[in-house]
């Protein structure tokens, strides 16, 4: 019985679903309206890595529910407004006020655990890729689903992250591997934070922001009162609500 | 003759036991300080944080060996407030995670340029910020245990001994004038024995716990007016 349950342990798969209380970062807003599409591939993301050995086991680390909570309270915390874009009907009535839209992907996640490095230390590393369109590449395809075209980005960036937490006394595997993603996970926000504004592509579209509303608040002093004419943006796409062959989200 | 040497064994382990009992728990600290502008009138309604090194990538500073040293200074001078570790890393999230965290006090002033961290800041009326870097290891271990389980009897025979040691060095900035004031550093090792005959029984020197005391009585002699 006894070797049986040894057996049995060395051969199961080892679950992890992330889970972790996340701060609000500590950020004066960008004053920007940002529309962000949570990929069905990111916001379910799940990584698993099959035994190599007997002696190992399979695991599978759950990360979307985890990736989007976090990530919904890092965009909170640091622009003035934050749009999810689920659907067109979306696109269409908040697309005259969305400055641009934020798409994360996850590229890659590696782990490592004492039995693979005989190093006492658990570790989790993610590479993000994030991009960011103009409301006006966002399509939708037959299907209702939305795409947009990825040669039409604003800005595309990796950001990477690495999470550690060594071994202790009566933790278990599962909560080591949790930790280290939560750790990787604050590191992510972090590094995005600071690399956001650095970014050359980003820092043109936050220019372009800047004097768009410079000139809007110059042309509003001068002629006051006169009411403004309001583009939507997707209505004006050449392509807007068109069928597109573009990458679907 | 299997008797005898069942007897000899026995009383082989049993003196082993008798010597681990003699110097378990012996530790040996080391403990260097060097500070300047010492606080002499202590440091009033003002507050301290501890905060743990976690951008070496072989280590990270413990979160219960700096719980410790904040519990040693507040029960040592219970008016000296110890703002949390953890509850001080998610309000300045994310200025003080691994990537971001000063590692010189000059640094502080770039966070301060940033409204939100300057107020906070100044709620807290933070004074001291204290870096602690190093951690606790166990070292070589030698020896032998079996154990074996059959019905209705199970046991383990034998012995085992590891070594564990801590090094840790304290960094003291004075928040106000973005400066250090002072290092302290603890060095610490002791001896741990495990004899076995049918149960285990595990004698742990406190090498981690006297490295928490020995630091934190140096942080409590230059923080507290009355030490």
């Amino acid at each position: 019985m006894l070797c049986f349950t040894l057996l049995a342990a060395g051969c199961s798969t080892k679950q992890v679903v992330v889970e972790g209380n996340f701060p609000k970062p500590l950020l004066d807003p960008l004053p920007i309206t940002l529309g962000v599409i949570y990929p069905s591939a990111f916001a379910e993301h799940e990584f698993f890595d099959e035994a190599k050995g007997r002696a190992e086991s399979d695991w599978l680390v759950k990360t979307g529910e985890a990736q989007v909570e976090f990530w919904d309270i890092l965009f909170d915390g640091m622009f003035d407004e934050v749009v999810h874009i689920r659907d067109w009907e979306t696109v269409q009535r908040r697309a005259p006020e969305i400055d641009g839209v934020l798409i994360p992907a996850i590229g890659d996640l590696q782990y490592t655990i004492p039995t693979h490095t005989n190093v006492k230390i658990y570790e989790i590393w993610m590479r993000y890729e994030f991009r960011l369109v103009d409301i006006a590449a966002i399509h939708q395809q037959e299907d209702g689903a939305l795409s947009f075209n990825p040669d039409e980005r604003l800005a595309a960036w990796p950001i990477t992250a690495y999470g550690k937490t060594p071994t202790a006394f009566l933790q278990t595997d599962e909560e080591a591997v949790n930790l280290a993603a939560v750790v990787a996970l604050r590191d992510a926000g972090a590094h995005f934070v600071t690399s956001f504004g650095a970014t050359p592509d980003v820092a043109v579209w936050l220019d372009g922001i800047a004097r768009r509303e410079q000139d809007a608040a110059r042309s509003s002093s001068d002629q006051a009162g006169d009411p403004q004419p309001v583009v939507d943006s997707a209505e004006a796409s050449p392509t807007g609500g068109e069928p597109d062959s573009g990458e679907t989200l | 003759m299997s008797g005898q040497r069942i007897d000899r064994q026995t009383t082989r382990i049993a003196g082993l036991i008798l010597l681990a009992v003699l110097l378990g728990g012996c530790v040996n600290a080391t403990v260097d300080e060097m500070t300047y502008n010492e606080p002499v009138a202590g440091i009033g309604e003002s507050s301290v944080v501890i905060l743990g090194r976690r951008h070496k990538p072989d280590y990270d500073t413990e979160f219960d060996f700096i719980e410790c040293i904040g519990d040693h200074i507040h029960s040592g001078d219970p008016s000296i407030e110890v703002i949390n570790e953890i509850a001080f890393i998610n309000q300045f999230y994310p200025w003080f995670e691994p990537r971001t965290a000063p590692l010189q006090p000059q640094t502080i002033d770039r966070l301060l340029q940033l409204p939100p961290v300057a107020a906070r800041f100044d709620e807290m009326k933070l004074e001291y910020m204290i870096w602690i870097d190093g951690n606790t290891e166990n070292t070589e271990s030698t020896g032998s245990m079996s154990c074996g389980i059959g019905p209705g009897v199970a046991g383990c025979f034998g012995f085992g001994t590891w070594g564990t040691e801590s090094e840790y060095e304290a960094t003291i900035w004075d928040f106000t004038d973005k400066v250090e004031v002072g290092r302290v550093s603890a060095q610490t090792s002791g001896q741990n024995y495990m004899p076995a005959v049918v149960v285990p029984i595990p004698i742990i020197a406190p090498v981690q716990g006297t490295a928490c005391d020995s630091l934190g009585d140096q942080l409590l002699e230059y923080l507290s007016a009355f030490h």
